[in-house]
This record gives structure tokens, sequence and C-alpha cells, in this order.
């Protein structure tokens, strides 16, 4: 996995608003495939600017962010093809069945041959009640819609995973069910990288963890490296620095 | 992934709440609204068949006595127009009929006989049902299309994909318009089979060629409404404020922009009415003629005054032959004079109705509802382009009947030294089967597309300009 070449990287990815914020300070971080990244940092630190950088949202002031080597404001639509994105609420159309939004959006992330029961086998792993496959999406809980929104990751297949505070609002038994989708999506291969306020997950299932603040990655560790460390301490330790240096890259 | 689009845009449309309202709407009023006008349209043709024959009849017994009499009064009927059934326009509002007579032509009654309670309220037609209705709702249709997406995070779910934004954008209107049309489709068509079922002439090659110009009107309408709401949809970042917006722009194009072209084209080029004109043209008329009279009076007692009772009757005597030519040329001056200063009048007047028309109409196209409402009223032949002809028409039919009907009779109204008055008078016999009728030259498909050039230069503006703005605005959009 260390020599592996990284599917994600960003090397000195700045973002400055047009109101003059800086959101985003000089960012290197490499996700390798079968590699979780775990982000964390509290809110405003960059977390969020980093996933849009990386999704071609909004265009970077300095430096770029690549997706499987692919400069992703040069080619946003080509890099795109090597991405799957979860946000912290996901969200689809009310009005579809939960077979309709990944139908729509398999097709969308170019999987066009799909057929029915594929769709419920996805749905079916990431743990997703049958009875719920051919229900209206407007009534699912919170859970359900993250479920859902893992199950249209997966379909795409795609070689790295974003997610945005996926955790965030579940319930312990639908958050335990998502680390073990995680798990099973880094023995496949994927490179995930997710940003997360939850630190004892992040412990849990990140290969790799860096903490950010004020838009510079301040700190990061290995999981290796964390065994014997309290990373709860570590990140409160970080916010409260005053000057906090930038990691090494 | 364009067509991906489209289906989700289509599906997720025909889901929401407001599919099925739309379509109830579209198949309950198009097709009520045009059986509705189908039978006023037949009571107008029925009521106009009869004038027609008793007109007919009328100007079949016309003798040569009442024209020296003065009392022949012919009526030349307009013919109703089959495609009112969908829209008025001027149809009941120009005179059902004009009354020619040897002095000119004035206006009968309008056909405006309807005692229903929609005189007051306006009436339904189509052009009112797509113009009031049909692009509100095609507007309500756009209003959450960018913005509830922006708002509820769909859109950076989709754009996490890689999917152009353009694609996504004319796939979202496809999608969108196609929900919006096909109803409005299956309306009209039930529509048409509803006119057919109740004998509408619809078969003639003109009608249906019409038929699918008010067809593809509408969707152009229809389009442009829904496009402008996509702009504001584009524009704005919560479905909520885009309802708001819309509703403005919406008030401001349909109730505000064409009537502020009009009240502006009235305030910057006032216009006399009819009445005043006529009334003056009556006035010049009366004052040319007692004008004429004594110049007759003069002339007729210095050359026949002191001749024998038997010389004035006798049409060989020096006196008589030297009096019929200069009667006759004074009679020719004063005609060319009277037409000239009529001729000027009229003219004067074309021109300010032509000035105020002209700057009304330019500046009601700003609105795309205006521009729609004039095209369909010339398509339907219920437009200023039928009210222009309809006029035509008249003076064509004045001059065709002085020639033929009121000529055959001379009168020569002397008025003498002291002011006594004689009349003397000449008449050559009246065929009055050979009368011209009255007929409408309709304007043709062709001509009505080139009248309304600038009707649908605003239409193709309307939709370009919104479309522009939005693929701009949604291309530049940062989703953060």
């Amino acid at each position: 996995m260390e020599n592996a070449k990284p599917i994600l990287k960003a090397d000195g990815l700045t973002k400055r608003y047009e109101d003059g914020v800086l959101a985003l300070d000089h960012l290197n971080l490499e996700v390798r495939p079968g590699e979780i990244y775990c982000l964390l940092g509290a809110n405003g630190a960059g977390k969020t600017t980093t996933i849009n950088l990386f999704l071609g949202f909004i265009p970077p002031t300095e430096g770029a962010c690549l997706i499987n080597g692919i400069d992703v404001a040069r080619d946003p639509l080509e890099a795109k093809k090597y991405v799957s994105f979860v946000s912290e609420n996901v969200m689809l159309y009310g009005n579809f069945t939960a077979r309709q939004n990944l139908d729509f959006f398999a097709k969308l992330g170019g999987k066009t041959a799909l057929t029915k029961a594929d769709y419920y086998k996805a749905m079916g792993r990431v743990s997703l009640q049958e009875k719920a496959f051919d229900q209206r999406v407007k009534n699912f809980s919170k859970g359900m819609r993250q479920k859902l929104g893992i199950a249209i990751a997966v379909v795409k297949d795609a070689p790295a995973v974003l997610l945005d505070e996926p955790t965030s609002g579940l319930d312990p038994k639908a958050a335990a069910e998502f680390l073990e989708i995680m798990a099973e999506l880094r023995k496949e291969g994927k490179a995930v990288l997710m940003s997360t306020h939850d630190i004892f997950r992040a412990k849990e299932i990140g290969d790799r963890v860096g903490i950010m603040r004020e838009g510079r990655l301040v700190m990061e560790r290995t999981r290796a490296e964390l065994q014997n460390e309290d990373l709860n301490r570590i990140y409160i330790d970080y916010m409260e620095s005053e000057a906090a240096a930038p990691a090494a890259a | 992934m364009w067509k991906t689009i489209v289906r989700k845009e289509l599906l997720e449309t025909i889901f929401s709440y407001r599919f099925p309202l739309f379509a109830v709407i579209c198949l309950l009023l198009v097709p009520l609204g045009l059986a509705v006008n189908d039978a006023a349209y037949a009571k107008r043709v029925r009521d106009y068949s009869d004038q027609v024959r008793l007109a007919d009849e009328a100007a079949a017994a016309i003798k040569i006595q009442d024209i020296m009499a003065g009392t022949v009064a012919v009526r030349g009927f307009r013919r109703p127009s089959p495609l009112s059934v969908f829209t008025q326009g001027f149809e009941n509002a120009l005179p059902r009929y004009y009354e020619f007579t040897q002095d000119g032509f004035k206006p009968g009654e309008s056909a405006s006989d309807d005692e229903s309670i929609l005189s007051v309220q306006g009436k339904v037609d189509f052009v009112f049902l797509v113009q009031m209705v049909i692009s509100l709702i095609a507007m309500l249709f756009a209003s959450d299309m960018i913005s509830g997406e922006k708002e509820s995070g769909t859109l950076r779910a989709m754009l996490a994909n890689s999917l152009p934004r353009d694609s996504l954008l004319t796939g979202k209107i496809g999608g969108g318009f196609l929900a919006l049309w096909v109803p409005f489709l299956m309306a009209f068509v039930i529509g048409a089979v509803v006119l057919m079922l109740g004998a509408f002439p619809l078969a003639g090659a003109d009608t249906a060629a019409r038929l699918l110009v008010i067809l593809f009107g509408t969707s152009l309408f229809m389009l442009t409404y829904f496009t402008i709401g996509v702009a504001v949809s584009a524009s704005t970042a919560r479905a909520r404020t885009s309802l708001v917006a819309i509703l403005i722009v919406w008030a401001a194009f349909q109730l505000i922009l064409p009537r502020l072209g009009d009240m502006a084209a009235r305030l910057v080029y006032p216009v006399r009415s009819e009445t005043q004109v006529s009334l003056r043209k009556s006035l010049l008329v009366h004052a040319l003629d007692i004008e004429t009279a004594k110049e007759l009076g003069h002339q007729w007692d210095v050359i026949l005054g002191p001749a024998s009772p038997q010389a004035r009757d006798d049409p060989n005597s020096p006196e008589s032959k030297k009096w019929a030519p200069i009667r006759d040329d004074i009679q020719l001056r004063a005609r060319e004079r009277k037409s000239q200063q009529l001729a000027a009048i009229d003219e004067s007047y074309l021109q300010e109705r032509r000035r105020q028309l002209d700057l009304a109409v330019n500046l009601s196209l700003i609105s795309p509802s205006a521009a729609f409402a004039r095209f369909i009223a010339d398509v339907c032949g219920t437009g200023e382009l039928e009210r222009a002809r309809y006029l035509d028409a008249v003076r064509a039919h004045e001059k065709a009947l002085d020639a033929g009907l009121f000529s055959k009779v001379k009168r020569t109204l002397m008025i003498h030294e002291g002011g006594a008055m004689s009349m003397g008078f000449s008449a050559t016999p009246v065929d009055a089967s050979k009368l011209p009728k009255f007929s409408i030259v309709e304007a043709s498909l062709a001509e009505t597309f080139k009248a309304n050039a600038r009707s649908l230069v605003s239409l193709l503006v309307w939709l370009i300009a919104p479309f522009a703005y939005a693929y701009i605005r949604f291309i530049r959009y940062d989703v953060r």
C-alpha cells in the first residue's frame, strides 16, 4: 500500500474565496488504494472545501488536486469518473423509490447496463431493509438515506470514495454498520477520504488521520502511530494551540 | 447522460402534485373553452347568414327613386372568423357591418351581444388560458428546477459525477418542458376533436395549417415562459425565493408591461376618436356642398336666369348647351376637391393611429405575452391585421358602390342669389343584381408571418436571452 500510486492527491492545494477568506492553505495529502484517510477538524477548518475541490465544485486558487493522476481543475469530467461521493445529508429524490434513485445515480456514474438484481444486491450489501427497496425515499430515516448513498457509491465502483461527515447524526447501530462497509471498501482496494468530527470512529477505521485547522493540515498520524496515543487529547491540543505549524506531507 | 436527465426530470415532475393538477386544468379547460366558443361562433355564423340574406334582398329591391330620395343604405357584413374559437381578439369589438350611403360609410354595432356574466369579467378563451394560466404554471414548473436542487443538495450529488453542466441544464429543460407540453398537446388534440364533432370547418388545408401554427406558437410561448422560469431559478439559491421572484416577473410580463406600452402610446401620441373624425368629415362635406351649390346657383342665375322657361327646359337651347358643361365642370371640381380633402382627413387620422399603434405595439412587445397574443390573434383572423383588412375592404366597397350605385343619380343642388334653393336630378338605370358584394381579403399565413415578424422576434429573444442567462449562471455556479 505504501508504494502504491496515490489515487487522491492534494498538492499545495489552496483556496481563497472571493470575499478574501483563506479556506485552504497549501494542503498536501495523499490517499492510496486500500487506505482510509480521516480528516478531522472543527467547523470551517477546510475539510468540506477540500472535498469540494476534489469534486471540481470550486476551482483552486493555487496548487492542484489529482484523482488517479488527473488534475481535477483541468479535466473535471474525466477525473470524476474515478470518484464516488457520499455527503453528510445524502440528498435523494423523495418522490423516487430507493431503486429509482439508485438507477438514476448509477447511470450518471456511467453504469448503464445494471439490472434490477444488481441494484437489489447493492442495497442488500449496505444492509438496507428489503422492504425499503421499492419504497419512496421521502419517508426514509437519515440512516436509511445514508445507506442508500453508500449503495450509490458502491454501484459506481470508483477507485476513490469521498465522504463528507458520513456518520454525523447516525445512531450507534447505523454508524457501526457504516464502519463495516468502509472496511469492505478498504478490502476492495478503494482509496477513501473521509471528513469527520467523529474522533473515535476516525481512530477505529482510519489508516491515517489528519487534523486540519484554519485551512492547514496541522497533524498527520498513521494507525500504528495512534495505537498508543490519545487522539482525543491530540485533537484538543491542536485546536487550542495558538500557532499550529503545518504537518509534513 | 442527457437522456437520463430528461427521463429523471420527466418522472420527477410526473410524480409531483403539480403534474396531475396541470393535466386536469389543461384537459378540462382547453376542450371546454373551445366547445363553448364554438357554440358562440356557430350562433354568429347563423346571424351573419340571416343578415346577409336580408341585406341582399333589400339591395335587390333598390330603385332609382330611393337613390334620388337619399334613403338607400347598403350594409356590408363581416363574416365571423372560424378560428375566433381560439381567441376572441377584435372579433366582438369590430363592427358586425358597415353601412354605406351616398354620404359615405359608418360602422354598425359590434358583435358583442353576449349577456353572460363573462362579458363583465372577461371571457375565457384558449389564448387567455395560455396567457394567464398555462404561462404561470410553466414558470411554476421551472421555479425549483435549479434552486430546489441547490437547496436540497441533489445538485451536488449529480455534479459529483462526470456530468457536463450544459447537458444537465438542457436535459432538465427538455424533461421539464416535456412534462408540461404533453398534457397540453393532449388537451389541444382533444379540443380539435371536440371542434370537429361540432362540425367546425377544420378540414380545409388553410385552417389545418393555421391550427398547426397555433400549436407551434403556443408551444414556443410555453417554452419561453418555462425558460424564463429556469433563468429565475438559476439565479436564486432557494426554491421559495424563486417562487416569489417568478410571481413578480410573471405579473410584470402579463399584467404590467403590455398595458404600460398602450398607456404610454396614448399619452405620447393621442388620437382623435372615429366619431370626431366622422363629424369633421360630415362638416367638411356639408361646407363643400353648400359652396358648390352657391357656385352652381350663381352660374345658373347668370346663364339660365334671364332665359325663358322654355329655353331652360330645352336641353338643346343655346343657354342649356352653355350651362351643361359649366355645371359638369363645377361638379367635377367639387367632387375632386371633396375627395382630396376627405382623403387628407382620413390619411391624417390613419397616420395618428399608426403612430400610436406602432409605439404601443413596439413597447408592448417587451412582454412575450403581448407578442404571443398579437401573433395568434392574427393567425386566427381576429387581430390587428383583420381590423386593417376590414377597413380596406370597407373603403374599396365604398368606391365600388359609388361607381355602381350612388353615382347613377346626379343631384344638382343650387343656392341662388337671395338664398333660394333648387335641385335638379339626372339618373341612369341601376341593375341591383350586379351590385358588388362586400368581402374581406383574408391575410394569408405568409402575410401573417410577415406582419408579425416583430412579435416572433420578441418571442425568440425572450426564449434565447433567459436561456443564455440561465446557462451562464449555471455554468459559473460554485457548488458549495
